[in-house]
């Protein structure tokens, strides 16, 4: 993808709180061949599993028809047909809202019975042209087209109503949070934060719908995605000593000529670094934690740590989630990797025959079998852009 | 009397043979030792690649002096060791 934009999505949710699962579904996906990404939102009727399943279903199917650039409202029929008939009301219904945009800034956004969308720009909201569709067969179904060149630093903020509606049955919110509120405290978090995340914005938005309601306890799933247009923030992430010695120098010269963040992971690796480009590499105290080597401070480099357990580690938290109350080197690589939109992996391919010896923990596995884990979680879960090189 | 230099081997054998218990010397130090030691962490030393093995870690160096398969019980035992030796000589 290009260098010149990046799309970041970040997303949060709350599910009602007397339901065990989610009622709204949210689904990303980057496609980048074509140099797109497509979001999708969709808030079930009802809560709980019944909603769950008939916004899984929506999001599904509208993701498969606008990645095949289906015919909008023929794909609406065809997901309002799909969708089971709830028993109680009698209709199979699921809102939606799509946004779908390229690198080139071209967006396009498709809302169904969601609140209407926010466009960011400039720390004000932007209105861009939109039209409205229906279907023959539907219709009281009313699908807005909105159609735009986004441009770097714009957002884009789609949402259940259990944001807009937070608060009902509060009497502090007689008339829940409304559409007014919600910008008005997006207007505030983009001014004093201009740079937030994608997901910290989403996040933000949530709690603060939460904060609405009566006990703090949701009265409906609230469900928030962030779209965000900017510069990407690249790091480098090297790791393991080149095959080839005489690489070692390439490799050095590739950490201290990179336009982002850097991050070396590996001792030997740091050794190398450390010796070509003569520096001063010191252990970083504040980051003791008996289970994960220490950190290291190392110039010019943001982050220096111990190799395959520091990483292992970080696969698993990318799994499980990071915990937010340790600060160690793991914990500090997991939130780098996640802060980043591009990472070029280097990966030193020699053998630590350390790691190899049978009397050693079997923890201790071969450093491109859990870096090739770690960058395909990354880019499947996480949708980072990932280059990856082997020395 | 000079402070007896401990350096824990941070490497990632020695990591996973035992040192972070060792490196907890550093953080919590018997009393008396406080003014006595200076403990640093230092990645690899190498030790275990140069004869010594992977499996005898984690490597601990007192005033230069190698201890192997090292135990916080080993490494106080050695570093009282030097002291009361050091003190016998000034006597």
């Amino acid at each position: 993808m290009s260098d010149s934009l990046f799309i970041e999505i970040g997303s949060y949710q709350e599910h009602k709180a007397s339901e065990s699962c989610f009622g709204d579904a949210i689904l990303s996906e980057k496609l980048p061949e074509e140099q797109r990404i497509i979001s999708v939102l969709s808030d079930g009727l009802g809560s709980g599993v019944k909603a769950n399943i008939l916004s899984s279903m929506t999001t599904r199917m509208a993701m498969k028809f606008v990645e095949s650039d289906l015919d909008l409202v023929r794909s609406a029929e065809v997901m309002m047909q799909a969708l089971p008939v709830c028993q109680i009301r009698k209709i199979s219904y699921a809102t939606f809202s799509i946004i779908d945009a390229t690198l080139e800034g071209k967006t396009r956004i498709y809302e169904m019975d969601n609140p209407q969308c926010f466009v960011v720009r400039d720390f004000q909201q932007y209105h861009p042209a939109h039209h409205e569709i229906s279907s023959e067969n539907w219709k009281d179904r009313v699908i807005n087209v909105y159609q735009f060149v986004a441009k770097e630093e714009d957002r884009i903020i789609i949402m259940s109503d259990g944001v807009t509606q937070a608060g009902l049955g509060n009497p502090k919110y007689p008339l829940g949070w409304q559409r007014d509120g919600v910008w008005k405290f997006i207007e505030n978090q983009v001014r004093r934060h201009p740079h937030i995340s994608a997901k910290d914005l989403a996040e933000a938005i949530v709690k603060e719908a939460l904060t609405k309601e009566k006990d703090g306890k949701a009265g409906d799933d609230i469900s928030c995605v962030v779209v965000y247009y900017r510069k990407p923030r690249k790091l480098l992430l090297l790791s393991g000593p080149p095959f080839d010695e005489e690489k070692d120098h390439e490799i050095a010269e590739m950490i201290d000529y990179y336009d982002g963040k850097t991050a070396i992971c590996g001792g030997t690796t740091a050794n190398i670094i450390e010796r070509e480009l003569c520096l001063k590499c010191e252990m970083d105290k504040t980051s003791f934690d008996p289970n994960i080597p220490m950190a290291s401070i190392m110039p010019g480099i943001d982050l220096v740590t111990e190799g395959i357990l520091t990483l292992t580690e970080v696969y698993r938290m990318l799994k499980e989630g990071i915990d937010e109350n340790k600060d160690n080197a793991a914990t500090r690589l997991a939130k780098l990797l996640l802060d980043s939109d591009k990472i070029d992996f280097v990966i030193g391919t020699k053998i630590n025959e350390a790691h190899q010896d049978p009397n050693l923990p079997m923890e201790l596995d071969i450093r491109r079998n859990i870096v090739k884990k770690i960058f395909r979680i990354l880019q499947s879960k996480f949708l980072k852009e990932i280059t990856v090189k082997y020395v | 009397m000079e402070k007896i230099q401990v350096k824990i081997c941070a490497g990632t054998a020695c990591f996973v043979m035992g040192a972070p218990q060792i490196q907890a010397l550093e953080f919590s130090m018997p009393e008396d030792l406080v003014d006595k030691i200076e403990v640093t962490e230092v990645r690899c030393m190498n030790h275990c690649s140069q004869g010594k093995g992977y499996n005898k870690g984690p490597f601990v160096e007192i005033n230069g002096e190698v201890v192997e398969e090292a135990t916080m019980e080993k490494v106080l035992t050695k570093i009282r060791d030097l002291i009361a030796k050091e003190e016998e000589e000034k006597c």
